[in-house]
C-alpha cells in the first residue's frame, strides 16, 4: 500500500469532527466519538489483536500534536492521550463512502 | 553582442539543474549575490552541503549556460548553506538549532556503528559542515573512547534554566550517555527510565547551530529507536552492515522498523568489506564482500560505500583519535571522506522532499 501523509488536520469544533486532507487530495471527516472509540493505545485495544471500538460518549478534543514523522497524538479533554495514531492507521480508519467501499471489497 | 541583464543571466541559469534535487538552481534559490556590471557577471552558487559531490557538474553547467548567452567574463563562487528537513509546523522541536538529525543504526551489534559514526562526523566537519556527535548507545557507549573525551559536560545557565555544554573533541561537540555512568557500570534500565535519560540527552544539551547531528544508536530495534523516532524530526537513518548473509538479515529488520515510523533510509554502508594484507597487498574478503551492496539493490536503498578492515582504524580508535585526524591521507580516510560526501548529497535530497511532505498544518476552526 502506498504511504500517504496528511497535509492538513482541521478540528472543526462546531461539527465535532476532525477533517483530514491527505497529500493525494483525499479528504476524510472523522467524528470525534469515532476517533476516540478507535483509539489505538494498549489500554483501549488490549492485546487480542482484533480492532475494538470503545465507546466514550461526548468525547471532546483538547489538542492535536504530531509524533515524529509518522503519527498524530490526540489529547482528549478527559486527560486520555496515550493513543499514537499512525498516518497509515488514520488513513485506514477513513470513514468516507469511497474508503469504506474499498475496505469491504478487500475483506 | 546583446546587452546582458540580471534577467538574461537568471533565465540562462534556469537551465542549470541541481543533479540531485532535479530542479533548476534559480528556483531552488541557490543563486546568490548576482551582480552584472560592465558586461561582467558575478554570482555565488549556494550548495545544499559543503560536502557536495556534484560541485564540478554544477560549475560546468553554469559555464555552459553563460556561454550560451554570450557571457565570457564571469566569476562563479561557491558557498554552502545546509538546509534542514524540518518544517515550521509540528511538535515542540527539541533541537531547534540542529538542521539535520542523522541516525547511524544497525539491526545487530558489532558492525562498527560507533567507528563509522565518529569518522563520518569528522569527515563531514572536514568537508566544512558544522557537526555534532551524540552517542545514544546506552548499552555500550564507546564514543568517549573513540573520540578521546574525558571531560564531563559543563552545566551552563540558559534562559533561566540549565543546559549541558558538550565537551569538544577534535573540533566536534560530543555528548554521550557514557558521561553520566560510572565507567564499569552496566545500564540496567527499563523503558521509562531510558526514555527519561534520552529525553535529557535530546532536550538539555546546548549544541549550538549544527548542520548535522550524527547519532550513534544502540543496536537493534527497541526502545531507544522508538523514542528517537517519536521525539525528534529525524532526517534519516544510515544503516551499517557487515557483508555476510546472517548480518544482512538484520539490515532488513532495521529497514522495516524505520519504514514503520517513516524515517527515510539515507543509505547503507558496508563495514569490514575486505582486508588488504600489508605483506602481499592482496584484498582478503574475510566476511565475503558486496553483500550490503546487493541488499541495497534489493531494497532500492542507495549504497554509500565499502570500508575495509584496517588495523590503523582500530588502533587509533582505541587511542581516542579518529583516523581522519591522525592519518588524513590514508586510503581508509579517503573512503570516509567519499562516503560522507555521498551521505551529505543524499541528505540534501531527503531534506528537500521532507520539507514538502512535512508541511502538515494542524488547525482548529
Amino acid at each position: 500500500m502506498e504511504a500517504h501523509v496528511p497535509v492538513e488536520i482541521n478540528h472543526v469544533k462546531a461539527q465535532r469532527v476532525v477533517r483530514i486532507t491527505w497529500d493525494d487530495g483525499h479528504v476524510g471527516e472523522y467524528a470525534l466519538d469515532y476517533l476516540r472509540g478507535f483509539c489505538p493505545c494498549a489500554g483501549c485495544q488490549g492485546h487480542s489483536g482484533d480492532l475494538k471500538f470503545v465507546h466514550v460518549p461526548d468525547a471532546e478534543l483538547a489538542g492535536i500534536s504530531p509524533v515524529g514523522n509518522y503519527a498524530i497524538m490526540f489529547h482528549w479533554s478527559d486527560g486520555h492521550e496515550t493513543g499514537i495514531y499512525t498516518y497509515q492507521y488514520l488513513r485506514s480508519l477513513c470513514p468516507c463512502d469511497e474508503c469504506k467501499r474499498q475496505a469491504s471489497e478487500q475483506r | 553582442m546583446p546587452l546582458i541583464t540580471q534577467e538574461n543571466v537568471l533565465d540562462a541559469l534556469r537551465k542549470v539543474q541541481d543533479p540531485e534535487l532535479h530542479r533548476d538552481i534559480v528556483s531552488l534559490g541557490m543563486v546568490k549575490n548576482l551582480d552584472v556590471s560592465n558586461g561582467k557577471v558575478r554570482f555565488t552558487v549556494e550548495l545544499t552541503t559543503p560536502a557536495c559531490p556534484l560541485r564540478e557538474t554544477i560549475d560546468a553547467d553554469c559555464r555552459r549556460a553563460l556561454a550560451g548567452i554570450g557571457v565570457n567574463d564571469f566569476e562563479i563562487a561557491f558557498g554552502a548553506q545546509v538546509r534542514g528537513s524540518k518544517s515550521g509546523a509540528g511538535q515542540v522541536d527539541l533541537l531547534p538549532t540542529v538542521k539535520n538529525v542523522v541516525l547511524v543504526a544497525a539491526g545487530k551489534g558489532g558492525v562498527g556503528k560507533s567507528t563509522v559514526a565518529s569518522n563520518l562526523a569528522v569527515a563531514l566537519k572536514k568537508h566544512g559542515a558544522t557537526v555534532g556527535l551524540l552517542d545514544a548507545d546506552i548499552y555500550g557507549p564507546s564514543v568517549p573512547i573513540l573520540m578521546g573525551v574525558r571531560d564531563n559536560p559543563e552545566k551552563i545557565a540558559v534562559n533561566g534554566g540549565y543546559k549541558l555544554k558538550p565537551p569538544i573533541a577534535h573540533g566536534l561537540p560530543v555528548m554521550s550517555i557514557g558521561f553520566f555512568l560510572e565507567p564499569d557500570q552496566a545500564v540496567i534500565w527499563r523503558g521509562p527510565m531510558l526514555g527519561k535519560a534520552l529525553q535529557q540527552l535530546m532536550a538539555d544539551v546546548a549544541w549550538g547551530d549544527l548542520d548535522y547531528l550524527i547519532v550513534d544508536m544502540p543496536p537493534g530495534t527497541g526502545d531507544v529507536q522508538i523514542t528517537f523516532s517519536q521525539q525528534l524530526k529525524v532526517t534519516g537513518a544510515v544503516l551499517v552492515a557487515t557483508p555476510q548473509q546472517v548480518a544482512l538479515a538484520d539490515v532488513v529488520r532495521a529497514k522495516s522498523m524505520f519504514d514503520k515510523v517513516m524515517v527515510p533510509i539515507v543509505g547503507i554502508i558496508e563495514n569490514m568489506s575486505y582486508f588488504i594484507c600489508d605483506n602481499c597487498n592482496k584484498k582478503h574478503e574475510i566476511f565475503s564482500r558486496g553483500g550490503a551492496e546487493r541488499a541495497a539493490e534489493n531494497f532500492k536503498i542507495p549504497f554509500l560505500g565499502e570500508i575495509p578492515i584496517t588495523p590503523a582504524l582500530r588502533e587509533w580508535g582505541d587511542k581516542g583519535v579518529p583516523i581522519l585526524v591522525q592519518e588524513p591521507n590514508s586510503e581508509v580516510s579517503k573512503i570516509f571522506m567519499d562516503v560522507a560526501a555521498k551521505l551529505a548529497g543524499r541528505i540534501s535530497i531527503i531534506s528537500e522532499s521532507a520539507r514538502k511532505a512535512q508541511a502538515l498544518k494542524i488547525v482548529s476552526s
